[in-house]
């Protein structure tokens, strides 16, 4: 019994957080967001580290990890904001394609992953948009409850314009063509989205109560911080008990769908509901304690705050992954 | 990360569940706070003793098993699903026994440490006062050394089983002058004692499962003192620290709690109303993290961490959890929440009592304001008010 991650889990979660600091400032997010185009200088970064091939096989020139290697890292990024399709193309294209792709489409994918020439996003669940379809080499989308692995060439793109402008969305067309079709993984894949969007939510959540915590310490009115005030802390205190758990949700459900456990798709549900009640609320505690200063363009906080709010419906809202666990408790479970 | 319990875990879970299968009374003991329903709830503690089960956590220096917090850990739960008695003895075993490891002399180790174990002497806890609840260094029940004696004098309350327990561990002002945490002290006190008399408190739920102790020229030999005169706030915190770093609240509780009310929804032909679906799926989801955040504490503590502060978030997390999942619970049966003999559950009557006990929940054991504070001050390092 052992519910941690192990030291080179923990070294990996260091390199990360190293490299988006050094990659992906905050300055480069507000480059972003006054029009600067995506620079893939910091996905060839993240390739020469290994973290583009981080669930890639060892044989295709990745690092062979599974869900729970990866749930730090993408923590990692929530904390960074990144901008980037890592969520898209690590934590759900490259396992689909290894599970349910042809030999083809892993030969011809999976290397180009790992090395980082390739970047991939998804369209899953009834979803709208598909974020960087305009750099994605590879698009693997949902159509019938099948899976289509699209080259660029089979799939149109057009720029919807987001309120986070560092989040590029597209709306997308494309023709299913049979010789795309993966062999399944509607469901897993669209859980694995999930899991992966909680985890970076959690992230951002973190990120946000940091720079609360950092804000209320300094602030000071009536003669004394404002963070001294017990109406401040215990809704930061709730926040923080409610990121974390979430946190160790979200760890839970990477396991469960690593080890295939007979739990992991209300696991996965559990994540990523859950997570994003939880980033709400520290949304919401953010912004309230930051007061005035939070609610200006030139605070960074509203960075965080608004890919907060896109990840909290990306992948499934609260709500949507609750019917999921209703369906489970009340039709499996619910004869007590 | 691996969530498999080892060969021998799982042998252990066996062997409880047989047990637990085989011994706990097919009929609910009567409730423990009349003398007739404390008297069979010590009986089963000595049943439980007898077999191993009692004080597992103890060294087997001192009769226990030595068994690891996960084993603890799947005790609690096995004993949960058998739907075992309420535990009368966890005051002695839990806080009393191991403080005394700690800090008691050997003399008084043997004195007390075996009649825990068997339940001859089940304790209770003489923290709180009138007037010192959270705030718990403002205690102000006087003890004045006499002799050979210290004569005690004021009031305690809220002490649970109060009025049946056979020894409280109190916590006394033995030093008016000296500042509020340096004047108290730890002294065992014999309930029998002449000037100690314990006045049940029923509760809003009609049961008395605690009392108020009043203390009147109550002389009390000096060598039932733990630890130093004057040093007691330490004994008390090392005490609370084992109350800290117990396995915490057992999440299967939580979930069954919610598939409980699943059933009664389904009766209630609430199945497909989507607003009791999406409540119910989101406590679910509350008790399933719990349960994630419970394996996490889980682990830290059978690598013999400490939990600290953050074992005020499980607190938090746990009860506001409970009172949630029982506050929902009165949405799901409507009408028939207010019936004890009449709801569309296995035993209302019961229902009501945890619902009342959640209610609670959040007072007890340290109120959520209180844990928010420790979280926000010790955890988030925010500055006191």
């Amino acid at each position: 019994m052992e519910f941690d991650f192990t030291a080179e889990q923990l070294a990996l979660r260091d390199l990360a957080r190293d490299l988006f600091e050094k990659e992906s400032p905050p300055s480069r997010l507000r480059e972003l967001w006054e029009g600067a185009e995506r620079d893939p200088s910091c996905w060839r970064a993240m390739a020469s580290v290994g973290l583009t091939g981080l669930t890639v096989a060892e044989g295709f020139g990745g690092m062979g990890g599974d869900d729970v290697d990866l749930a730090l890292v993408l923590e990692e990024a929530g904390r960074a904001a990144l901008p980037e399709p890592f969520l898209e193309t690590v934590a759900v294209a490259a396992p689909l394609l290894a599970e349910f792709g042809t030999g083809e489409q892993r030969m011809t994918w999976l290397p180009r992953i790992a090395g980082g020439e390739a970047v991939a996003t998804v369209l899953l669940g009834g979803a709208p948009f598909a974020v960087d379809a305009g750099d994605a080499d590879l698009l693997i989308a949902e159509a019938g409850g099948e899976l289509y692995a699209l080259p660029r060439e089979a799939f149109r793109s057009e720029r919807i314009e987001s309120e986070d402008r560092a989040r590029r969305l597209y709306s997308v067309s494309f023709d299913r063509s049979p010789a795309a079709r993966l062999s399944g993984g509607a469901e897993r894949g669209f859980l694995r989205a999930a899991v992966a969007a909680a985890g970076m939510l959690n992230g951002i959540s973190m990120r946000l109560i940091e720079m609360t915590l950092a804000h209320v310490k300094s602030r000071n009115q009536f003669g004394r911080p404002v963070g001294s005030f017990q109406a401040v802390k215990h809704r930061l205190a709730d926040a923080h008990s409610f990121v974390e758990s979430a946190r160790a949700a979200t760890w839970y459900a990477a396991y469960a769908i690593a080890n295939s456990a007979p739990d992991a798709s209300v696991a996965a549900s559990v994540a990523k509901s859950y997570s994003s009640d939880a980033a709400t609320a520290a949304n919401r505690a953010a912004l309230q304690a930051h007061g005035g200063i939070g609610f200006t363009w030139e605070h960074d906080l509203h960075l965080w705050l608004k890919r907060g709010k896109a990840l909290e419906q990306a992948y499934g809202s609260a709500t949507e992954h609750r019917r999921h666990i209703a369906k489970g408790i009340f039709e499996e479970r619910g004869d007590a | 990360m691996d969530l498999r319990y080892s060969d021998a875990e799982e042998g252990f879970r066996a062997e409880a569940r047989a047990w637990l299968h085989a011994n706990v009374p097919a009929e609910r003991l009567p409730v423990a706070d009349t003398r007739e329903g404390f008297e069979a709830h010590r009986e089963w503690e000595r049943t439980l003793h007898a077999a191993g089960y009692a004080g597992m956590h103890w060294p087997e220096s001192y009769g226990g098993r030595g068994a690891s917090v996960v084993q603890q850990a799947i005790f609690v739960e096995e004993y949960l699903l058998a739907a075992g008695p309420e535990r009368i003895n966890v005051l002695g075993l839990n806080l009393m026994g191991p403080s005394l490891m700690a800090h008691g002399t050997e003399e008084q180790k043997r004195r007390w440490l075996p009649r825990i174990l068997s339940a001859e002497d089940v304790w209770s806890q003489g923290f709180s006062e009138p007037d010192a609840g959270s705030d718990l260094a403002g205690l102000k029940t006087r003890a004045v050394r006499d002799g050979d004696d210290f004569v005690i004098n004021g009031q305690k309350i809220w002490t649970s089983y109060g009025a049946y327990a056979d020894w409280m561990f109190a916590l006394v002002r033995t030093d008016p002058e000296a500042p509020r945490h340096s004047g108290i002290t730890f002294i065992a006190i014999d309930m029998r004692t002449a000037g100690v008399e314990a006045r049940p408190i029923r509760q809003l739920d009609g049961h008395a499962g605690f009392a108020e102790v009043f203390f009147t020229d109550a002389r009390v030999p000096a060598d039932q003192v733990i630890g130093e005169v004057n040093q007691g706030w330490s004994v008390a915190m090392t005490t609370l620290g084992f109350e800290r770093d117990a396995p915490a609240a057992s999440p299967a509780r939580y979930l069954r709690a919610v598939t409980d009310l699943v059933g009664a929804a389904k009766a209630r032909g609430l199945s497909d109303d989507p607003v009791v679906r999406d409540g119910l799926a989101e406590l679910y989801a509350g008790a399933h993290a719990y349960r994630a955040h419970a394996l996490r504490t889980l682990t830290r503590l059978s690598r013999g961490e400490s939990l600290g502060a953050d074992a005020s978030m499980t607190k938090l997390l746990w009860s506001e959890l409970e009172q949630r999942i029982y506050e929902f619970g009165r949405h799901v049966l409507g009408p028939y929440g207010e019936s004890l003999s009449d709801a569309p559950l296995r035993n209302p009557r019961l229902w009501n009592a945890y619902y009342w006990f959640a209610r609670a929940a959040t007072i007890y054991a340290g109120t959520s304001e209180i844990q928010r504070n420790i979280i926000s001050e010790r955890v988030l390092g925010l500055p006191k008010g």
